[in-house]
Order: structure tokens, then C-alpha cells, then sequence
């Protein structure tokens, strides 16, 4: 943790000496027996891209380990807890720094499994044990994606021919200042399925749309895990495998606008759907795949390094939200935010967190989240001229700036704000120790300031500017005049999302739609989530379950029919054959007899016939 | 060759040999008659190795077969000691040496 903080403010401030380097630590030359040349490599590769999201990785997983100490230490199973949490930062920081797909996938698939474990920590409850099988199975169908991807990848790039054989070169990513995939146009059909494939695999993993689903599901882990693997850093690792391949492979055009189609309608998507919960972590989750939408966006759109600066600040207001919900819920012992209210005169700094993560997250300027949404949109609107089939992803992200304010701060006034809590079992709320209010108060200062460090020139060397990347991924654009005006107008959108909540849920107001209300069905479309999950379980409990049950069937009745006619065969034979031994002696010379009349017999009749039409002698 | 009997008489009487020792075998119930039956049926194979010794091709490796006759009817001998013994065993134990009746030793 602490080399790896050392590496990304090494390679922060320090370019010269560590940008870039590569470490192998396993290199199996081309072997004849292997296809096209074939090289396996395995190694570290520390450039930019990998040591910006280090940091966020190291400095999160620190802060929610020691915040751990006081929020777990009534659970039991904490030895496994650890163990998780510990295998889950090796595997991050190891995919992080991986210097090739392949090496990258394998760690990518044991954060997944970590993800897995850790949903599951309480096993004991059969919701938190379905909600692990679910992320599982889910992100299992984008990680086939990726394999896929990466089999095609290798298919095109293999032999010494086609961008200089990059499959041979063990899939080793390079900094040669063009991503491979321009000298590959003529494959464009296969790259674009190789890129669908990965766009499959990083959807999966950072929960955008159609593959969300499981996400907000993954909330029954505990609380500090949501923050830090569902939150800052694992859902994080799809939009990181988009940047890298946007840096290293490239998409085609196609690709490109599928991405923006998938990161805008998922962040407005996901949006929608938190305005109504009353989970307290669930509204945060449907915030993260909507904050992961705009990071999926800006890559699409071409702005790799904004979408990774949003990643970095996203990394810690999201992660300071979590940790602020996990302490109202160490207090308060429930998530349903309706049971809550007044918090903010028992945990004041608490509720102060909150509102620096949420005003971070609206976009409200000077705090994080302001700095790099705005780069995003200002991104996206500067290309708009050029594609304008971007114009309703963007309008889209914009509209999802209003329900993001909206939401957030609906969370805030139903939790902190009024008298008293509306239920009146809630045990008397208190501050967690001080492992709880440390990585608050730090978590708060980076969401305040984590945007201004993009100005710093170290920062500012990692997201592009000057540095190797200044060649690949675009760099947020100058800002001019209708850049102000769209940061006023998205400031504006937001700051009316927080009025709006004010009015409708401030003070201990609980604003609650007339049954008759048109907006009626709108509400219970989104509270069951646009019947999405019900979709999926049908999918799965009716098409494959059918499908298993034939299977089951040519398994029971064909395949171990056979196996077990055989069994009965064999045994009836034996059961035959063994009473011709009946231990006299003479029975036994008869059988000898027989014997010797039939090797006679093969000898005089079949022997000479064989060896004149075979010719031997 | 060998006065009195000609090339198939001498393979006839190998045959019958065999074959009469055979039928012993397989008809017989007492175990001393299946032992003589047994070293009939061998003396079919000592008489093969006595004739076809004529037909080597030097006289000292028609010397083989000779000696392998000899060697063989030590091993008749031989046998029919080991065979006896069993017999008297079998007598002792069971009171009988009717070969149908002992059949202790299957599986």
C-alpha cells in the first residue's frame, strides 16, 4: 500500500525517471509448438494511466481498512474479512499495473472473485448469498465478452504481419504514441466485434446498462465493501479497461459510439432510478452507475484522460459517501432512509460528509465532482459539430446532472435534516470511533480538493498533459466562452436538483404522491427498477431453466442410460461366466480341452486361410 | 526308421496315447485314476520327442530329443509323486478322493 502510493506520487512528480516503466518478470519466448509466434509475458508496466488510478486505489483502500476497524469490530468472521479485503487489494493493484491483456484479465477475474467473497461476507442471510451469486453470474457474462474480445484481438494481431505482431509480442502494451488498431483498418468488422467484445466485458464490471443489474443488488456486502470495491475501485476497473484499450488498441467508430450510447443512457438511466429508493445505499449505488456512465462517455467520446479524471475524483466523494451511509447505518442500525431524519444534530460530522460528498457528486463548484463532470460535458460538447449523433447521450448526461443533484440531496434531507428520526425505535444515534472519523475527514478533504489537484502540474502530468499520453488521448479542451456557459447552465441544473429536494423532502417534509397521481405508474416502474431484474429472472428461471431440464433429461435417461446398460450388461455377463467355476478339477481339464481344440482349430482352418490373402508366411 | 511300426503307426500311437489320457482325464472321478491318466496322456508327448529325434538333421542334435524324453519321464515321475501325496492328503482329510467332491478351493 504504501510502495504503491510511492510509485503513483513517484510517477506524479517525479516523470523523467518513472514514466513508463516496464518490468518483466516472466517472458516465454515464441515456442514452434505455439501458434503465429506466440510469446507469453507477464510483467509491470507503470506509466500514467496506471499510477493516476493507483493512488485512488492505495489511498481508498487505506482509508476503508482502517474505517473497517471500527465498523466491523462487532462481526464475526473478521480473520476472512481481512484476508478478502487484503487478496482484493493485491489483485486491484496488480491489474492496475498489469503490462498486458492477458495478465490483466487474470487479475481481473480474481477482483471479481474477491467481489464475490466479500457480497457474500454475511452468507448467513440467503439475500447477501443471492446478491454474490448474482454480481457473479452477471459480470461473468461480460468477462466471456472480454475473453472473446481478446481471442479476436489475438487472431488479428497474431504473426509478424499485422501492427507488427502485436499477439506475438505477448499482447505487451507500448507507448508508441498511436494506438494499434489504426494500422488495422481494413479488419474493421472484426476489430469492431473485438471492441463490442471488451466494451461487454467493462459494462459488466462497472455496471453499466444492460448489465447494471447487479450492482445495486451487491449492496449487501458490508458497507465498506460497497465503498470500496463497488464504489471507488473495482466497478472502476471496466472504465479503466476502456481507457487502456482506447490508449493502447483503439476503438473503431462504431465502437466509439456505442460506448457514448451506453455510458449516456446509463447515466441517466441509472439516475432515474435512484430518485425513488429509500435505501440509503442503494441510492448511492444507482449513483455509481450513473457517475460511471459519464466516465464510460468521455472515453467513448474520445477523452480518455477526462473520463480517468472523473474516475479519480469519483473515487473518493463516492467512496466518502459510502463510508458517511455506513456510519448513519453503525448508528442507526437500519438503511431505510424514511426511519431516519434529524441525524445531523447527533453525528454532525457525519452529516457534514454527506453533504461534501453529495455537493461533490451535484457538481457544485469548488468540490471534486465539478471539476471533471464539467470536463466531461465540455469534452463531449466539443465534438458534438463533429458527431453529431452524440446530441442525446449528451443531453441525456445533462439531464442526469439535475437527478443526481435531486437524489443525492433527497438522501441528505431525508437523513440529516428535521427534528427527529420519523421512527421512533431508532437506538440514540452517536459518532463511530475515531478509525470511523479519520478517513471521513480525509475522504472529505479530497472531495473538496481532489478536483483542484488536476491543476497541479504532477496531476496534470498524469492526465495527459505533456506527458505520453498527450499523444493518444485527447486532453480536456481550452475553456472559452460556451464552455462557461455550459458549466453555469449544469451548475444551474444542479443547484435547482437541490432546491427541488429541499422543498419536497427538507426540514422533515416527507412529500409523498397521491395515489390517483398520473405519475403513479412512473413510480412503481422505476421502484422495480424498470422490471429489468424481473426480466432476468425470468430469462434465467424460465429459458434456462427449460434448457437445464433437457439437458437433465439426455443426462439421466441417455447419457447414464447407456453408461448403466453397459454396467447391467457386464454384471449379468459375469454373473454367468462366474458359475462355470465349480472347483472340480475335471470340469476344468474339459474347459483346457476345449481350449486346445479351438487353438487347433485356428491353427488348421483359419490360420493358413489368413496367410494366403494377407500374402505373409 | 525304427523297426516294426511305421511313420503313422508311430504318430497313431502318439495320438491315442493323448487321447486315451484325455478321455481319462475328463471321465474320471478318482483322483488315482486320473493320475494315470494323466501320465498316459504324457507318454504320448515323450514317445513325439523319441521319434522326431530320427529326423534331426546331425546326429548329435538328435541327441536332444533323446535326452528331453529322458529328462521328461523323470518329470512324469516326479509328478506322480507330488500327485500321490496330494491323494493321501485329500484321503486323510476328507475320507474320500473323489475329484467332484473337492471343490473347497473355488472362489
Amino acid at each position: 500500500m504504501v510502495l504503491g502510493v510511492l510509485i503513483g506520487v513517484g510517477e506524479a512528480f517525479f516523470p523523467g525517471r518513472t514514466t513508463n516503466v516496464q518490468r518483466l518478470w516472466l517472458h516465454l519466448p515464441p515456442a514452434p509448438a505455439w501458434p503465429n509466434g506466440f510469446s507469453l509475458v507477464m510483467g509491470t508496466l507503470v506509466d500514467p494511466l496506471s499510477a493516476l488510478v493507483l493512488i485512488v486505489v492505495t489511498v481508498v483502500g487505506f482509508l476503508v481498512v482502517l474505517y473497517s476497524i471500527g465498523y466491523m469490530h462487532q462481526d464475526r468472521g473478521l480473520a476472512r474479512y481481512y484476508a478478502e479485503i487484503q487478496l482484493f487489494l493485491a489483485a486491484m493493484s496488480a491489474l492496475v499495473l498489469a503490462n498486458n491483456l492477458l495478465e490483466f484479465f487474470l487479475f481481473w477475474e480474481l477482483v471479481g472473485v474477491c467481489s464475490y467473497f466479500l457480497i457474500g461476507f454475511y452468507y448467513e442471510r440467503p439475500s447477501a448469498a443471492s446478491a454474490a451469486k448474482e454480481a457473479f453470474l452477471v459480470t461473468r457474462v461480460g468477462d466471456v465478452m472480454f475473453l472473446l474480445g481478446i481471442f479476436i484481438l489475438f487472431d488479428l494481431y497474431s504473426g509478424a504481419g499485422a501492427a507488427g505482431g502485436w499477439a506475438a509480442n505477448g499482447f505487451v502494451f507500448v507507448h508508441n504514441g498511436a494506438p494499434y488498431l489504426q494500422g488495422l483498418q481494413s479488419h474493421s468488422t472484426l476489430a469492431t466485434i473485438a471492441g463490442i467484445m471488451i466494451l461487454g466485458g467493462a459494462a459488466g464490471k462497472s455496471a453499466q446498462f444492460p448489465l447494471h443489474v447487479w450492482l445495486p443488488d451487491a449492496m449487501e456486502g458490508p458497507t465498506t465493501v460497497s465503498a470500496l470495491i463497488h464504489a471507488a475501485t473495482m466497478v472502476a476497473a471496466g472504465v479503466y479497461l476502456l481507457a487502456i484499450t482506447s490508449v493502447f488498441i483503439g476503438f473503431t467508430a462504431f465502437d466509439d459510439l456505442l460506448i457514448v450510447a451506453i455510458g449516456g443512457f446509463t447515466a441517466f438511466f441509472a439516475a432515474t432510478m435512484a430518485v425513488v429508493h429509500a435505501d440509503i445505499k442503494r441510492v448511492v449505488a444507482y449513483s455509481t452507475i450513473s457517475q460511471l456512465g459519464y466516465m464510460v462517455l468521455a472515453i467513448g467520446a474520445g477523452f480518455t484522460s477526462v473520463g480517468l479524471y472523473h474516475l479519480f475524483t469519483h473515487a473518493f466523494f463516492k467512496a466518502l459517501l459510502f463510508l458517511a451511509a455506513g456510519s448513519v447505518i453503525h448508528a442507526v442500525g437500519t438503511q431505510d432512509l424514511f426511519k431516519m431524519g434529524g441525524l445531523r444534530r447527533t453525528m454532525p460530522l457525519t452529516a457534514t460528509a454527506f453533504a461534501v460528498g453529495g455537493l461533490a457528486l451535484a457538481g457544485i463548484p469548488p468540490f471534486a465532482g465539478f471539476w471533471s463532470k464539467d470536463d466531461i460535458l465540455a469534452s463531449v460538447y466539443s465534438v458534438l459539430g463533429a458527431h453529431p449523433d452524440y446530441w442525446p447521450f449528451f443531453l441525456l448526461a445533462l439531464a442526469a446532472v439535475f437527478l443526481t443533484a435531486y437524489y443525492i440531496f433527497r438522501a441528505w434531507f431525508l437523513a440529516f435534516s428535521g427534528e427527529h428520526p420519523r421512527a421512533a425505535s431508532l437506538p440514540h444515534a452517536h459518532e463511530g470511533p475515531w478509525t470511523m472519523q479519520v478517513p471521513l475527514v480525509v475522504l472529505s478533504a479530497l472531495a473538496i480538493g481532489a478536483g483542484l489537484l488536476g491543476f497541479l502540474p504532477g496531476i496534470a502530468h498524469l492526465l495527459g498533459h505533456g506527458s505520453a499520453l498527450s499523444g493518444i488521448a485527447n486532453i480536456p479542451p481550452v475553456y472559452g466562452l460556451p464552455q462557461i456557459g455550459l458549466s453555469a447552465v449544469s451548475v444551474g441544473l444542479a443547484g435547482a436538483g437541490i432546491l427541488v429536494a429541499w422543498r419536497m423532502w427538507g426540514n422533515g417534509r416527507v412529500f409523498t404522491l397521491a395515489e390517483t397521481s398520473a405519475a403513479q405508474p412512473v413510480r412503481r416502474l422505476l421502484l422495480n427498477r424498470y422490471y429489468m431484474k424481473a426480466a432476468y429472472d425470468w430469462v434465467g428461471a424460465g429459458a434456462v431453466y427449460t434448457v437445464a431440464r433437457a439437458a437433465d433429461f439426455v443426462d439421466v435417461y441417455v447419457i447414464d442410460g447407456t453408461v448403466h446398460g453397459f454396467e447391467r450388461a457386464f454384471a449379468a455377463f459375469s454373473d454367468r461366466l462366474r458359475r462355470i467355476q465349480s472347483g472340480v478339477v475335471s470340469d476344468y481339464a474339459s474347459y483346457l480341452v476345449v481350449g486346445l481344440l479351438i487353438v487347433f482349430a485356428i491353427l488348421l482352418l483359419v490360420a493358413p486361410f489368413v496367410l494366403d490373402h494377407l500374402g505373409g508366411g | 526308421m525304427t523297426a516294426g511300426l511305421s511313420e503313422f503307426g508311430f504318430l497313431a500311437l502318439s495320438a491315442a496315447l493323448l487321447a486315451v489320457g484325455l478321455f481319462g482325464v475328463l471321465t474320471r472321478r478318482n483322483f488315482v485314476l486320473l493320475l494315470i491318466a494323466i501320465e498316459i496322456a504324457m507318454n504320448a508327448a515323450i514317445l513325439n520327442f523319441v521319434y522326431f529325434a530320427g529326423f534331426a538333421p546331425t546326429a548329435a542334435s538328435g541327441l536332444d530329443g533323446q535326452a528331453t524324453a529322458v529328462v521328461l519321464i523323470g518329470f512324469a515321475a516326479t509328478e506322480v509323486a507330488v500327485g500321490l501325496a496330494i491323494v493321501l492328503a485329500l484321503n486323510r482329510a476328507r475320507g474320500s478322493i473323489n475329484v467332484a467332491e473337492a471343490t473347497e478351493l473355488k472362489l
